[in-house]
């Protein structure tokens, strides 16, 4: 890996990351500071299995099922895996767009090392939202008047930003194998939106039920880490997926021309 | 000793009559080698393959004695780089710039970084967005020369500079190949490369035309000579004259353009009272467009 180009790379989207991280800091203890008035107001609501499922159960009558429903089931995953597809994307084919990546290239710097080196700055930017994230829940959850471990909180998080490297990774395969910045960025967000709408409805028919293995969704979401902590066999599963993504970008840019 | 750069039969095929085709050539140690060629001749690609940034559909290259594809990041470490299309990251400053790509070099010396930067009088302290193209252009010089190559690959280097900076571009070519580093620089600005080169090659619709050195051009390339008479003479007594190819008379003034030797010229002169004879010196515009035309029409 080449440590000048992670160090740029990281500097680049420094205040991107920066921006989004004190962002979800401020929205996750502004949401704690609802629960108290709201989520008790609205309790469990009664929605159809998958509907519910896609809205982290729908019960935001308590302290946990009010995140789960505000922050687990959507705003949190939208917020990490864009980071990490916006990174991806613009790192390798937005800099082959750009016309700065055959400049780098002309340097003694071999393309998987360029890869590696931006894989590890897209999952830094991840990691700093998903520090933030922790940051803010431990704020949010006191401020709503506690019921969540900060072990759960951290488990989240650490859930989160695995589903980050995973989606980060599909773009930049995508950008890598292509130099197309537009298709990386549209290829891996239509992944992450199929993966959350099949983990949300392929369980309600139980002839594709396999099918929500397929998706990034049920490593992230499923074993609830909100409630239950670290699940280590999903976030082995999301690693490996986001290092397989990974080699095939290295395998990517490796066989082909640059674009002109 | 090994040549700077060595091709054969180095191909790249677009498709459609694009790209690159069976391009043979032989750059030595020392030399300031200039490629020519109009828009989309293949300049470009030939740059983008010596450096492993495109991969050839045919044939090979070595430089500096190394396998262009096998031994391609030992070739960078080697040679400086300033790509026709230059783009840097805008929001650095020009210094960081610099110090990203010198780090990716592993070499640190800012020594000659220095000194290339106040002999541009490059803006080195403001964001890179803030520039004019040709204040980008010196930044993206600095960077091809700061780590002393041995072989330098510029396409269009002068592209956006004033003619001062190109002034001290060229005195900078000259110390470089006097000091045994090769240059091999492409241009379809004819001037700049009659000015430093000693051997140019002609590049059209992918395929070589012509190697030579410009003497040997300029030897070949069609003449001209100013003859200043008494009184007007018709042109028509030298047009039909073997190895003319123009002759226009502009009251006692002829010019005549000719191929080859001036003698039967000169003796259809002295038929005439002559008051003064002048030979044009050849340019490379000359030549050029005299190949450009040739493969047009062929």
């Amino acid at each position: 890996m080449s440590q000048a180009v992670f160090r740029m790379a990281v500097r680049l989207r420094l205040a991107q990351s920066a921006s989004a991280a004190f962002g979800l800091v401020a929205v996750l203890i502004m949401v704690g500071a609802l629960f108290p008035a709201v989520g008790d107001a609205i309790g469990e609501l009664d929605l159809p299995e998958g509907v519910a499922d896609l809205l982290g159960g729908a019960d935001y009558g308590t302290i946990t099922g009010w995140y789960r429903g505000e922050i687990s089931s959507v705003y949190g995953p939208l917020v990490a895996g864009g980071i990490a597809i916006v990174a991806a994307s613009a790192s390798t084919a937005g800099e082959e767009a750009d016309r700065i990546l055959a400049l780098i290239l002309a340097h003694p710097v071999s393309r998987a090392g360029l890869v590696a080196a931006k894989a590890a700055a897209v999952a830094a930017g991840v990691l700093i939202v998903a520090v933030a994230t922790w940051v803010g829940l431990i704020a949010g959850v006191a401020v709503a008047g506690g019921g969540i471990g900060v072990g759960n909180l951290g488990a989240y998080a650490l859930h989160l930003a695995f589903f980050g490297f995973a989606s980060g990774a599909v773009a930049l395969a995508i950008g890598a194998g292509t130099g197309r910045r537009g298709l990386a960025t549209g290829g891996a967000a239509a992944f992450a939106v199929l993966g959350f709408l099949i983990n949300g409805f392929a369980p309600l028919v139980d002839a594709i039920a396999w099918l929500k293995y397929i998706s990034p969704f049920y490593y992230y979401a499923e074993n609830d880490p909100l409630s239950n902590g670290v699940e280590p066999l999903d976030l082995l599963v999301l690693g490996l997926f986001a290092l397989a993504m990974t080699a095939i970008a290295m395998l990517g840019l490796q066989r082909r021309d640059l674009r002109a | 000793m090994y040549p700077a750069i060595e091709t054969n039969g180095l191909s790249k095929d677009y498709g459609s009559g694009h790209g690159l085709f069976d391009l043979d050539l032989r750059i030595e140690r020392g030399e300031v080698f200039g490629f020519l060629g109009p828009n989309g001749a293949g300049k470009s690609t030939t740059m983008r393959l010596l450096l492993d940034l495109v991969r050839p559909t045919a044939g090979s290259a070595s430089i500096l004695g190394l396998d262009a594809r096998a031994d391609s990041r030992e070739i960078r470490r080697r040679v400086g780089f300033l790509p026709g299309d230059l783009a840097l990251y805008p929001k650095l400053t020009g210094m960081e710039m610099l110090d990203h790509l010198a780090e990716l070099r592993g070499h640190p010396d800012r020594g000659l970084r220095d000194s290339l930067a106040e002999r541009f009088d490059a803006e080195l302290d403001r964001p890179i967005h803030e520039l004019s193209s040709g204040n980008r252009q010196k930044i993206g010089l600095i960077q091809a020369f700061m780590h002393d190559p041995e072989l330098l690959i510029l396409d269009e280097p002068i592209a956006g500079l004033d003619p001062l900076v190109q002034a001290s571009f060229h005195g900078l070519l000259a110390e470089v190949s006097a000091r045994n580093r090769t240059v091999f620089l492409s241009s379809h600005t004819l001037s700049e490369v009659e000015r430093v080169t000693h051997r140019i090659a002609i590049l059209r619709r992918g395929r070589l035309v012509v190697v030579d050195s410009l003497e040997n051009l300029r030897q070949i390339a069609i003449q001209h000579l100013e003859i200043e008479f008494t009184a007007p003479v018709p042109a028509e007594e030298f047009a039909g004259l073997p190895g003319v190819r123009e002759a226009k008379a502009d009251g006692s003034q002829l010019t005549v353009a000719f191929e080859g030797s001036a003698d039967l010229i000169v003796k259809a002169a002295a038929a005439h009272e002559v008051r003064a004879i002048r030979a044009r010196e050849n340019d490379l515009e000359e030549i050029f467009l005299r190949y450009y035309r040739e493969e047009a029409g062929s």
